[in-house]
């Protein structure tokens, strides 16, 4: 890095407005962990194969690692530190069915399962791992995992 | 990364005006995918970014245009072309590649006019379109014009376009009842990058097979097309016999290059695999 250029951009982070100043090679992770100190999207493969860095950005998840802060500016982005108070029922499920190890990649499964049961009430299986292909877990709870999307979204039907 | 200016221009005239055809360290990002990768790997060191989320809404919708041709805007996003229903139902083979297509986030940020435009020969969208005889048009201080998908690409990562010219639109002509299928093979796991793709689109005129397009994608330095097996198949019976004959064909003209997916012997099985298996699946779908 030569120079170092920095701008402020304004955004919606989980329910509030903030501003932040970045710098201009710095992606949506970089911004939450230097700029927020959250940790929950945390980048691993680096490539957007993985879902540890799993953001949702204007109401739609994309690959924080890929994805320039600076073109934040004016968005609305969620984190898995969105509801910090309570769990939702996406969450309790994966707690329920124990659909996870080390736990590194529940944050990304977590907002994807979100996403997934919106678009999709009652996905089969083949649904679920095929929504969920860019995700792994390499614990590899991906049965308990299935089973937690299934009752995330059976409740979710109910409710 | 490195350091670099990003410029967010509200038109794509604009966006135009920006680039210098002599420093290709100027560069347009659309979905921004592919190029954060090599910018992430050092491949790629530019001096300034253009970013195009800012252009023209108009750029990022679809629909039926009068003429009943369909036009599809560059920036509308992989997932756009997955969820529009109008378009599913104009070429339903898109949405079936999007689902296997890299993954939901993925699909959520690239556009079609960053797939066209990287050039990178592993990309689905692109063999699928030169199957459905899409049509981009580009801008330049030139001016507009329009080229067949099938020749905007001249070689590994690298289009026909002009270093200050950029794809507006795709274009997509009527399809008729023409029957469609786009399969792939992964080595690892079905979200990876393809070992190899085969795009087809065929009228079946009662049962014979006319106007066939066979485009395979993944094994050389672009989308081929495979006009030795598109005539053998073109005016026949889709029996088992024709089948096996174009797939004997396409795999016999089909110069395959090894990548880290496959080697080149490998990829030309693959071919005679899956053109085998693509013309059986158009043969078997209700017209």
């Amino acid at each position: 890095m030569k120079d170092v250029m920095t701008q402020t951009i304004d955004f919606t982070l989980n329910g509030k407005a903030v501003s932040a100043e970045i710098q201009g090679h710095w992606t949506l992770v970089d911004l939450l962990q230097q700029g927020f100190d959250l940790y929950g999207a945390r980048q691993s493969c680096g490539q957007g194969l993985c879902g540890c860095c799993t953001v949702v950005l204007n109401g739609k998840p994309v690959s924080g690692c890929l994805f320039l802060a600076a073109l934040a500016d004016g968005a609305t982005i969620e984190t898995i530190e969105n509801n910090e108070e309570t769990l939702d029922p996406v969450q309790e499920a994966f707690i329920e069915a124990g659909a996870f190890q080390c736990g590194f990649c529940t944050p990304g499964f977590v907002l994807m399962t979100r996403q997934l049961i919106a678009e999709i009430p009652e996905p089969s299986e083949e649904e679920i791992r095929l929504y969920l292909t860019g995700n792994l877990c390499r614990c590899g709870t991906y049965p308990q995992i299935i089973e937690a999307v299934q009752k995330a979204a059976a409740r979710m039907r109910a409710a | 990364m490195n350091a670099f200016e990003l410029a967010l221009p509200d038109t794509l005239a604009g966006a135009v005006s920006l680039l210098d055809p002599e420093d290709p360290t100027i560069r347009v990002m659309s979905g921004g995918t592919a190029l954060m990768l090599m910018m992430k790997t050092d491949v790629f060191h530019p001096t300034q970014l253009i970013s195009l989320r800012r252009i023209e809404p108009g750029y990022s919708q679809m629909g039926l245009l009068p003429d009943g041709s369909f036009r599809i805007g560059a920036m509308s996003t992989l997932s756009d072309m997955e969820h529009d229903d109008a378009l599913a139902g104009f070429a339903p083979v898109i949405r079936q590649t999007m689902k296997l297509l890299s993954n939901v986030r993925v699909r959520n940020v690239a556009t079609v006019g960053g797939a066209l435009a990287h050039g990178d020969p592993h990309m689905d969208l692109p063999p699928v379109l030169v199957a459905l005889d899409a049509q981009v048009v580009t801008i330049s201080p030139e001016g507009e014009r329009t080229i067949p998908v099938a020749e905007l690409h001249a070689g590994y990562y690298e289009t026909i376009l002009s270093g200050n010219e950029l794809i507006k639109e795709v274009i997509i002509p009527p399809q008729h009842a023409r029957r469609a299928s786009y399969l792939k093979c992964t080595t690892r796991a079905v979200k990876d990058w393809p070992a190899l793709g085969v795009a087809l689109t065929t009228d079946l005129d009662g049962d014979t097979a006319r106007d066939t397009r066979l485009v395979i994608g993944a094994v050389g330095e672009k989308p081929i097309r495979v006009a030795e097996a598109e005539a053998v198949i073109d005016g026949q019976i889709l029996s088992d016999k024709t089948i096996a004959e174009a797939a004997d064909a396409a795999a016999e003209s089909v110069e395959t290059i090894e990548d880290e997916l496959g080697s080149a012997a490998y990829k030309t099985q693959l071919v005679r695999v899956y053109v085998k298996r693509a013309l059986q699946q158009v043969a078997n779908q209700n017209a």
